[in-house]
């Protein structure tokens, strides 16, 4: 009985696997119907993405460094920051866009489905994020390239920075998708996205040092955004904590993302959907 | 022995388990209060104030097999919250779903897959891709073998004309062809139960009679059970067997289209102009009563007189006057209009008579109380 039951896990799961690639490929397809707009959005991020590191590197070219913290050093946690939050967009944007789920009561559609809400959810919202993938991985790519050439990091850090920036996507999903699910009560919930995901992305670009103790204690628990670059860097670029810390990042994101699923279940069972 | 048994009875229970079965079903949505003045924003944000709006009260019902429902009731009744807690959409609050047996809440999956739901508002197509491609997303969705989906396409393509815009992206498809595609799409896992909510709403002649061909055949050849709300009441007239009408959250009549008829009464209403007046027999209210004094003195060579004749006396109620016109209702169901007309001959000479018969739509404005 139990085996049988596995072995309906076992395809169950394939064909979740199966039904979420062609989902995907149904998402592309409709956004590339509107292919003008799909090639001025790359380029307009990219211009954006672009600007808003070259306003840090004037401050950090003035000023030298951040608390102890090198300008190579805070364009890492730049580029992890964003190729971390690209990953959580590229995946996990639909999350981000529940609202309009919400007030628009497109979700019952979705819930009338024979599939995991999640698994109709996500697809609908895939995209692929040239702009910033190729800003993030250039920042990353000179800060790292400097540090390589003055003897900083080893090569090491190149996988170990691949690997902080997906659990840094997960976290961030982890945070979406709980920050989405207070939507099931409050309906809005764009004004708390602000807080948990734009204030709290943009404040981890920094050093965690920058800020007094109760906030980065914040940053590194209630909405752990510390975890995606800060924790990471402190390891990979300046040997403090240890190797452990590659452990921890995949447990914590693993957590954090259990955590989120479980408010998430119970969210859905409070969804008030629309009139008519 | 006893295993036997125990294996055999729950599938026989399957067999007979009710298409639709609602217990006691409560909804209740909780709004907060949004505050005034200073700072409101914010302190609705912290205030624990709400106020709670029953939308659903205590409505319980079970659907056979088979059955073609109407659920109907005016906006805001608690029509669409009684369909998205049967397919699993909303918790309610309390009371309890059972589709063929199986909660729709804990197994909101399982249910799913043998379920079609339709919202006239609201497509489930894929917005920018032509038709076709949502049928093939659809059929992967559901497990749909290739053979089964393409039979069932045919069949569908050929009662609801679906193949004038089967590569047309549905974002540029008009509201009647939007409507028959989302029909078949509901229909392409060939589930047993099907809901509709507000299927023709907004469409022209032609395009409610096609999905309600469609719809009929579904029920009638196919053995699906259906339940549909709609505002347009040759949908509950042409289509369904058993009405359920709902108001203010409860369920006001459950039963067949005929008994809603008799139930509300068909009050039809005669005008009748006289040509000098006419006197008011001294009855007090707006009622008046034709006495036994008739009976026997207008039978009729037709074979319901008896019953008429039997039991002769009949109210008409007084709608309006004027000096020289007299509108009664009566309810034809109850006395022939050759009685009333005799009994209003009475009261001053006649000269004309008006007759209106009310529609369907005017029993359910009633029935909606």
């Amino acid at each position: 009985m139990n085996e049988r039951r596995a072995v309906d896990r076992r395809t169950a799961l394939r064909n979740y696997i199966k039904l979420y690639l062609i989902l995907i490929r149904t998402s592309v397809r409709s956004r590339m119907q509107y292919r003008f707009n799909f090639a001025f959005g790359t380029l307009l991020a990219a211009i954006i993405q672009l600007s808003e590191f070259l306003m840090i590197a004037i401050v950090l070219a003035k000023f030298g460094a951040v608390r102890g913290w090198t300008m190579h050093e805070v364009g890492y946690l730049f580029a992890v920051m964003t190729l971390a939050k690209t990953l959580y967009r590229t995946f996990g944007n639909e999350v981000h866009n529940l609202e309009r789920y919400l007030v628009e009561g497109e979700l019952d559609q979705l819930l009338t489905k024979p599939l995991p809400i999640l698994l109709s959810l996500l697809p609908r919202g895939f995209r692929i994020m040239f702009g910033e993938v190729i800003q993030g991985g250039i920042i990353l790519a000179w800060s790292l390239g400097q540090m390589l050439h003055s003897g900083q990091v080893s090569w090491w850090a190149v996988p170990q920075t691949l690997f902080a920036i997906v659990t840094g996507g997960v976290v961030l999903f982890a945070i979406g998708m709980a920050t989405a699910t207070c939507g099931f009560w409050t309906t809005r919930i764009s004004m708390l996205q602000n807080m948990t995901e734009d204030a709290a992305q943009t404040a981890a670009r920094y050093p965690l040092t920058l800020y007094p103790g109760w906030m980065s204690g914040l940053l590194l628990t209630a909405i752990p955004v510390g975890l995606v670059g800060y924790v990471p860097a402190l390891y990979i670029l300046r040997g403090e904590l240890g190797l452990w810390v590659f452990p921890v990042l995949a447990a914590a994101s693993c957590l954090a993302v259990l955590l989120a699923l479980r408010f998430w279940k119970f969210g859905i069972s409070k969804y008030q959907s629309t009139g008519s | 022995m006893g295993t036997i048994t125990s294996k055999t009875v729950p599938t026989v229970q399957a067999e007979r388990e009710a298409a639709i079965e609602a217990v006691g079903l409560c909804k209740s949505f909780k709004t907060p209060v949004v505050a005034q003045g200073r700072f409101s924003g914010i302190r609705s944000l912290f205030s624990r104030e709400h106020t709670t709006k029953e939308a659903v009260r205590d409505i319980g019902f079970t659907v056979e097999k088979g059955d073609f429902v109407g659920y109907i009731g005016p906006n805001g009744a608690g029509k669409s919250t009684t369909i998205k807690m049967l397919t699993g959409i909303l918790h309610p609050s309390s009371g309890s779903v059972k589709l063929a047996g199986v909660d729709p809440h804990r197994d909101r999956l399982r249910c799913a897959s043998r379920l079609g739901v339709v919202f006239g508002q609201r497509s489930q197509l894929w917005w920018d891709l032509p038709v076709k491609d949502s049928y093939d997303i659809l059929a992967h969705m559901y497990g749909v073998e290739d053979r089964d989906k393409s039979k069932r396409l045919d069949e569908f393509a050929e009662l609801l004309d679906l193949d004038e815009f089967w590569d047309t992206p549905v974002r540029k498809l008009s509201l009647g062809q939007r409507m028959r595609a989302d029909i078949a799409a509901a229909m392409l896992h060939d589930p047993e139960l099907l809901f509709l909510d507000e299927p023709t709403i907004g469409l022209d002649v032609n395009a409610k009679r096609n999905i309600r061909g469609f719809l009929k055949v579904l029920n009638e050849e196919f053995g699906k059970t259906i339940l549909l709300t709609t505002h347009d009441m040759d949908d509950i007239e042409q289509l369904c067997r058993r009405v359920m009408v709902i108001g203010g959250g409860r369920l006001t009549y459950d039963g067949t289209v005929a008994g809603l008829r008799r139930e509300i009464g068909l009050p039809t209403e005669i005008k009748v102009t006289y040509r000098a007046g006419y006197v008011l027999p001294r009855q007090g209210g707006d009622l008046i009563i034709a006495g036994d004094r008739q009976t026997g003195a207008h039978v009729q060579p037709n074979q319901e007189s008896d019953r008429h004749a039997a039991d002769s006396s009949f109210a008409m109620r007084i709608v309006s006057q004027t000096e020289s016109t007299l509108t009664v209702e009566v309810n034809r169901q109850d006395v022939r209009t050759m009685d009333v007309l005799r009994e209003l001959g009475q009261l001053g000479e006649i000269e004309d008579v008006e007759m209106r018969e009310p529609d369907f739509e005017e029993i359910i404005r009633r029935a909606y109380g």
